[in-house]
């Protein structure tokens, strides 16, 4: 168990990363539209604050439970801004192939936090927020800033990243001071 | 009465010349007259990260980001603001120097130095 774990998810790191970043949008010459792009970005956090909630039922840690907070409040926080923006620019999301993806590797994800066991729980969370902030960073950076069309929207993302970073050096405090 | 003019009564009146609560005497030459100073939290960062002040200084602390943020002191958390939601601010008034921290973020940090 504790070899296939970390396996998997660097697994599901590579997969979403590559998927993201580099390319399988850019080669399909699939641009995406600011709709398709507001949905990615509302889908991205909501599933953030769906790992936390499931990290709030089931550590003990104060550091995982402080970083779980912290992780739900803020990532609802950079949702009410992206609606007030969409809602403003009159702009629905539109569900896109890489909102599903994102969605369905987070139903898996979250099925397998959801089955590990106590014991292991704290140090598989905080892996899959540190692989999981980094996927997302790579995303907004190459992917969903460079795409966006409005100046607003573009905007807004890239507000968005010293946030995603500060989580990412948090989660990396706490996965160095979880006991070995 | 004569006691408000022994040596320690003296000393406690200079020690409010610069004290936080303490009002500062028309009388008195060497007093600094307290000035308040502005960090912005801004893009998950203290700004200035380190703030170099005059005891009796207050400091506000201003959140632009769409994130709550809070101060916290880092050593023995002796003090600490109220959560600061976007566009919320907070102040203190400083006697000595502080390392400080958000402990929402805890990367965050950020210190007030008195010279
Ligand atoms: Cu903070």
């Amino acid at each position: 168990m504790t070899r296939i774990l970390p396996a998997y998810l660097r697994y599901l790191s590579a997969a979403l990363l590559v998927m993201l970043s580099t390319g399988v949008y850019a080669q399909k010459q699939t641009k995406l539209t600011d709709p398709e792009i507001a949905s990615v970005a509302v889908t991205a956090n909501q599933i953030d604050i769906d790992f936390a909630q499931i990290a709030i039922e089931k550590s003990k840690n104060t550091e995982i439970l402080n970083f779980a907070k912290t992780m739900a409040n803020d990532h609802k926080a950079v949702i009410d801004q992206a609606v007030a923006l969409v809602t403003r620019l009159k702009v629905s999301p539109q569900v896109n192939d890489l909102s599903k993806k994102l969605l369905s590797d987070a139903e898996k994800t979250k099925a397998m936090l959801k089955r590990t066991k106590a014991s292991n729980f704290d140090k598989v969370y905080i892996d899959n927020e540190v692989a999981y902030h980094k996927a997302v960073i790579g995303a907004v950076e190459t992917v969903l800033v460079p795409q966006s069309a409005n100046a607003e929207l573009k905007g807004l993302l890239e507000k968005v990243l010293p946030a995603l970073r500060t989580h990412l050096a948090h989660a990396e405090m706490v996965q160095q001071k979880l006991p070995k | 009465m004569k006691r408000l003019y022994s040596l320690p009564a003296v000393m406690v009146i200079l020690l409010l010349f610069t004290a936080c609560n303490g009002g500062h005497s028309p009388g008195s030459e060497v007093v600094h007259k307290p000035a308040t100073h502005t960090v912005e939290i801004t893009q998950m960062q203290f700004r200035p990260a380190a703030l170099y002040i005059q005891s009796g200084d207050t400091v506000l602390f201003m959140n632009h980001d769409m994130v709550d943020h809070d101060i916290t002191e880092q050593n023995n958390k002796s003090w600490h603001s109220s959560k600061l939601s976007s566009g919320q601010s907070w102040k203190m008034c400083f006697e000595t120097s502080s390392d400080y921290y958000c402990s929402i973020h805890e990367v965050m940090k950020g210190k007030v130095v008195v010279r």
